[in-house]
């Protein structure tokens, strides 16, 4: 029994990191139908910002001031790579660019990790120690995780309703031609949602570093899970994400468990081809033509 | 007959025999020179370039986005270790087994790829290529895990002449054999069939064929290939480890078509050349950079020249070779040229009678709240032209995707040269002998002039049927080969358009807004060409037009729509009096 | 004020408007009449950035502004109102009303500008809180116009106001186009129907297969039975056969 609650705790915690990718995949695809491939090595990145800046024994206000700072740098980051995945979409015919050039990008971020730390995996040190949840010992940035995921969600749904910039980004989504009509600016728009989608991960990937794995080849293994969460949820339903990545942490930590930990990946493939075939357009999915 | 430049630049022919000389040079060189190192090195990179050469024509013949060829490659080549080094078999048997296992599973591909689109079918096969190395590791019982299978097949390695062995002869033969596949394919109606699928899978149906049909055939062609690479794989090198088959082979494989220049025949060679000896061999200190190679390159190749490297030489290279004009496809020389030719034959499944050829009865079709037809009925005579006229939102388009099958009905019946076709695919609709023109002229860039026109025999009822047009055109033939329809102005592709429905000898023809886009004297032309059609020709016509002074010209009876309802119905003359047909289109109530 | 001068366009390779010519004045409304397919709303979308000319110019108050993006004309002050009263459906009437005036942030005259619409469409007013795809058409077209109202444009181009909207609808959009020009905008109309809008239009012009075939005083239109016959395919270009 004892197994089963620590599958499920840190399934929510982990499936929650994948409700991070799975949202700042959301907030991109929305505005501009692009999947960015890079997200899952940006994750990574961000526990990489999180192996550089803290110490060894870290505290706790240092690591509360480096939580925005992680999402700023990330967001700068994100917004460069939007730049340039944008950029051939605006004259050439080939409008399915995106898909090389963010894989390229994926790739790059991967070797320079692979060059710079090597391949072996690197851990970061948690400033807060293990707290006790239904009778087990779990390490706290699985629940720092759930808790930035709902931050985000929250976050996300005040800056779509409440201010200007976000309704006109949600317009974007909803009627491209009408929102150029209105004089909205696209392809600022555009770019401003990948900045958001980096401040999203990089976040994502500083609070979690504790309990990811952080080296040149995991960031593969995030974009894929953070792919199928946001598809059990449907691709672009945010709330949908809220609840695909915990299904998605829950059922690859009970294949661990179950199978052996080198079943995860296999589990999680399982039920990307299942949902595809299924109920492609997920729990919360809505079909709506986007145009870069 | 083709000189070195066809309708892409340098045409098939001369990229395949260079691409072949490339091959045979590249092998032979280091055989015959003793150089042990670049003979290996070459024997993996002429395997590699086949696996590209499919994973090019899965892309780009077929618009398939697949980053999972590496996993099939590896599936053929670690059967192929598994049967013959830890099952003893012998090396002919197990590379049957090997080729059977890329066969499962890259036709296993096609699944998803029926379901969804390109970037799903993306995330799943990257899935499938990261988690096969680690299946590999896995169930090390059957693959020994990361230490891996060592395994030689010496009968390969016997000296023959010139350095060359079995082996070297059976990669040359596998490598070149790729690529003349790959060119033969695009002159087949496979291959066409591909191309048009990828493009535009409503013009496949309206051709008479099924994409999904098309698409899987497709994975199916590149699985066997891929297969045949990796049986070899095991002679070439001798060692089988899951590090060998990671994800970032399928990748490597992905980005050689792109950056050499997807769809050019030359461009996987190119790219693999690329992408695997300047990381692997002449950076060999830096093989860490050998992804950041990759990824930079790639990256750079699509910021700076979309089409890749092949296709951005090519395109300069035809920008000059092209002479922008015509290609002297107008009505009168259509009319000339298909009446000089023409035998006079019935046309098949003649209905008896005066029964209509078409008839649709009391169809009902609605989108959520919104009723696209209500209760419509029509019936179409052999051998005349039927207008459907209304204003936008009025059902016509819809009305004739229900006749051709695009769009079934909720309720009511279709039936066109006697069949009862409400069910049926619209494929099959297809090749009873009806044909469609859309609005805009589906015209396929990729193929060339004369192409266009085969694509619409190949799924004709009877493909024999069409050989007095192609006879007819003999003059033209060379030079339509060797252009493509790009730089054909919109009328013309218009009119290409409906020779590829005459091309498809059917009986029923379906001109969605065939004028649009047409200026006043060819709009003139054109309903010459509609009366000879039905005149001479003898075809039955349904024509969706807004400009109703041609409908009102060329029509024999008119159905008006509005709202998804009929309104009225008959002759030309008495519908342009008719008060009510008046006041739709002119909005006065006391027209 | 509106000048487009030898315009020609079309979409992809499809050649649809011809030469076209016509100037609007600040306080005038201008009508563009003509039957399916002739060319009305590729005449709108080309002149707002949708679609890019192969010939012409078009020129915003004295300034070329030909092939620029829709957003960038949008912000220079030429807003095309597109058919189908399209409006964000999952945002509010307020926050669609809100988006309208976000071409020109800061602006101190939002409140009293968005008062104004809304005492003209009560409606709205009432539904201020409701999601924009729970109106119906009619009221959605309404809510298009005082977006567009919001940002005060220069100039207006309005395609097809009165297409799919409930008859008892369709006067108070038009008196609201009228009396907006009256304020100095610059108003160009698409409209399907003939007699729909030439009451409140000072000018108009019908175009047939791309190009333009008759223009006069919305007045003289009226009178015409040159127009009825275009829209019937009768041919005012005559010459057929």
């Amino acid at each position: 029994m004892d197994e089963l609650i620590i599958i499920l705790v840190r399934g929510i915690g982990l499936g929650a990191v994948f409700s991070l990718v799975a949202m700042s995949f959301n907030v991109v695809h929305n505005s501009s139908g692009i999947l960015n491939f890079a997200q899952g090595n940006l994750l990574v990145l961000g526990g990489l910002f999180g192996f550089f800046t803290l110490p060894q024994e870290p505290e706790l206000v240092r690591w509360l001031l480096l939580v925005p700072t992680a999402a700023v740098f990330y967001a700068a980051v994100l917004a460069a790579q939007g730049y340039i995945t944008l950029l051939p979409l605006r004259s050439s015919v080939e409008q399915h660019s995106w898909l090389i050039t963010t894989l390229a990008v994926s790739v790059i971020i991967s070797a320079v990790i692979l060059i710079a730390q090597g391949p072996f995996a690197l851990s970061v040190k948690s400033p807060f120690a293990n707290f006790a949840l239904l009778g087990t010992r779990t390490p706290t940035p699985y629940a720092l995780a759930v808790l930035l995921a709902v931050a985000w969600y929250a976050a996300l749904h005040w800056f779509h309703t409440g201010t200007v910039t976000g309704l006109a980004i949600s317009a974007i989504a909803q009627d491209l031609e009408a929102a150029q009509a209105a004089g909205i600016r696209v392809r600022r728009l555009q770019i401003l949602a990948f900045a958001i989608s980096g401040a999203i991960v990089g976040s994502a990937g500083f609070v979690a570093a504790p309990v990811m794995s952080i080296s040149a080849d995991s960031g593969i293994i995030y974009v894929l899970n953070g792919f199928i969460a946001a598809v059990i949820g449907g691709l672009g339903s945010n709330a949908g994400a809220l609840i695909g990545g915990p299904l998605v942490g829950v059922a690859s930590m009970y294949a661990a468990f179950q199978f052996g930990g080198q079943f995860q990946n296999v589990v999680s493939l399982a039920l990307l081809i299942g949902v595809l075939m299924v109920r492609p357009q997920g729990l919360f999915g809505r079909t709506r033509a986007r145009r870069v | 007959m083709t000189g070195l430049l066809g309708p892409q630049g340098l045409s098939d022919r001369a990229q395949l025999g260079l691409g072949i000389a490339t091959i045979i040079a590249s092998i032979a060189v280091p055989a015959m020179t003793g150089n042990p190192y670049w003979s290996h090195t070459f024997h993996l990179v002429n395997l590699y370039i086949a696996v590209a050469v499919l994973q090019n024509m899965l892309l780009a013949d077929a618009g398939q986005v697949s980053f999972g060829q590496g996993a099939v490659f590896g599936a053929a080549a670690y059967t192929v270790g598994i049967a013959s080094s830890l099952h003893g078999a012998a090396y002919p048997v197990a590379a049957a087994f090997g080729l059977l296992a890329a066969l499962a599973l890259g036709s296993l591909y096609a699944l998803p790829a029926l379901r969804v689109q390109g970037y799903y079918l993306g995330f799943v096969t990257l899935s499938v290529a990261m988690v096969f190395p680690e299946l590999l590791v896995s169930f090390n019982d059957y693959t020994n895990g990361i230490n891996g299978i060592t395994r030689a097949v010496p009968a390969l390695n016997l000296a023959l002449a010139w350095g060359l062995t079995p082996l070297s002869l059976l990669v040359i033969a596998l490598t070149s054999a790729a690529l003349a596949g790959h060119a033969a394919l695009r002159r087949t109606r496979m291959g066409r069939q591909m191309r048009v699928a990828a493009v535009s899978p409503e013009a496949a149906l309206a051709l008479g064929f099924s994409p999904g049909h098309a698409r899987s055939a497709a994975f199916v062609i590149a699985a066997f290939g891929t297969g045949l690479a990796g049986v070899l794989y095991v002679p070439v090198v001798g060692f089988l480890s899951p590090s060998a088959f990671h994800v970032e082979l399928s990748i490597f494989f992905f980005f050689s078509v792109i950056v050499g220049g997807r769809g050019r025949l030359l461009g996987p060679i190119l790219g693999v050349w690329i992408l695997y000896l300047v990381p692997n061999v002449l950076m060999v200190d830096l093989v860490n950079y050998r992804l950041i190679g990759y990824g930079v390159v790639a990256l750079v190749i699509m910021l700076l020249f979309p089409d890749g490297l092949v296709g951005s030489i090519e395109n300069r290279l035809r920008r000059r070779m092209q002479k922008p004009g015509s290609a002297d496809v107008g009505v009168q020389w259509i009319m000339a040229v298909t009446a000089a030719g023409r035998a006079k034959t019935e046309p098949a499944g003649a209905v008896p009678g005066t029964a209509p050829v078409v008839a649709v009865d009391s169809a009902r079709k609605a989108y959520d709240q919104v009723i696209a037809l209500d209760d419509v009925s029509l019936a179409v005579t052999r051998g005349t032209i039927h207008g459907l006229v209304g204003p936008n939102g009025s059902g016509k388009t819809t009305l004739l995707n229900v006749i051709s099958g695009l769009t079934r009905v909720d309720r009511g019946r279709v039936s066109i040269l006697g069949q009862d076709t409400t069910r049926l695919p619209p494929y099959r609709t297809a090749q009873l002998g009806v044909g469609r023109t859309f609005q805009t002229p589906r015209v396929f860039d990729d193929l060339s002039i004369w192409e266009n026109l085969q694509i619409g025999a190949d799924f004709g009822r009877d493909r024999r049927r069409a050989d007095w047009l192609f006879a007819a055109l003999h003059g033209v033939e060379q030079r339509w080969r060797a252009q493509r329809p790009d730089f054909l102005p919109h009328a013309q592709r218009r009119l290409l358009e409906v020779l590829r429905v005459i091309a498809m000898d059917c009986d029923v023809l379906l001109l969605d807004e065939p004028a649009a886009g047409l200026s006043p004297e060819e709009r003139r032309d054109f309903a010459t060409l509609l009366s000879y059609l039905r005149d001479v020709l003898g075809k039955t016509i349904i024509l969706v037009e807004h400009d109703l002074d041609l409908v009102w010209h060329v029509a024999d009876r008119i159905t008006v729509l509005e709202a998804g309802a009929v309104i009225a119905e008959g002759a030309p003359d008495a519908i342009v009096r008719d008060p009510q047909v008046r006041a739709l289109f002119t909005g006065k109530r006391d027209a | 004020m509106l000048e487009v001068r030898s315009l020609d366009a079309g979409y992809g390779r499809v050649p649809v408007l011809h030469d076209i010519s016509l100037t609007v004045n600040p306080g005038e409304v201008v009508l563009v009449l003509g039957g399916n397919g002739a060319g009305k709303s590729t005449l709108m979308r080309t002149i707002a950035g949708f679609i890019k000319p192969t010939r012409g110019t078009v020129l915003l108050n004295g300034r070329e502004i030909t092939g620029q993006s829709p957003e960038t004309s949008a912000r220079q002050g030429l807003r095309l109102i597109l058919d189908g009263h399209r409006v964000f459906p999952e945002l509010s009437v307020a926050d669609n009303i809100r988006l309208g005036a976000a071409v020109h942030p800061g602006r101190g005259d939002f409140e009293s500008l968005a008062g104004q619409v809304l005492d003209f469409f009560p409606i709205l007013r009432a539904k201020l809180h409701a999601a924009a795809r729970d109106l119906s058409g009619g009221q959605q077209q309404m809510l298009a116009l005082a977006q567009a109202f919001v940002a005060r444009p220069a100039v207006l181009l309005c395609d097809e106001p009165s297409l799919g909207i409930a008859q008892a609808l369709i006067p108070p959009i038009l008196e609201f186009l009228r009396n907006w020009a009256r304020q100095g905008v610059a108003v160009l109309i698409v409209e399907q129907q003939i007699d729909v809008a030439l009451s409140i239009a000072d000018r108009a012009v019908v175009i047939e297969r791309g190009a333009i075939t008759l223009s006069g005083t919305a007045a003289e239109l009226k009178q015409d039975h040159r127009v009825q016959d275009i829209y019937l395919g009768l041919g005012a270009s005559g010459g057929r056969r």
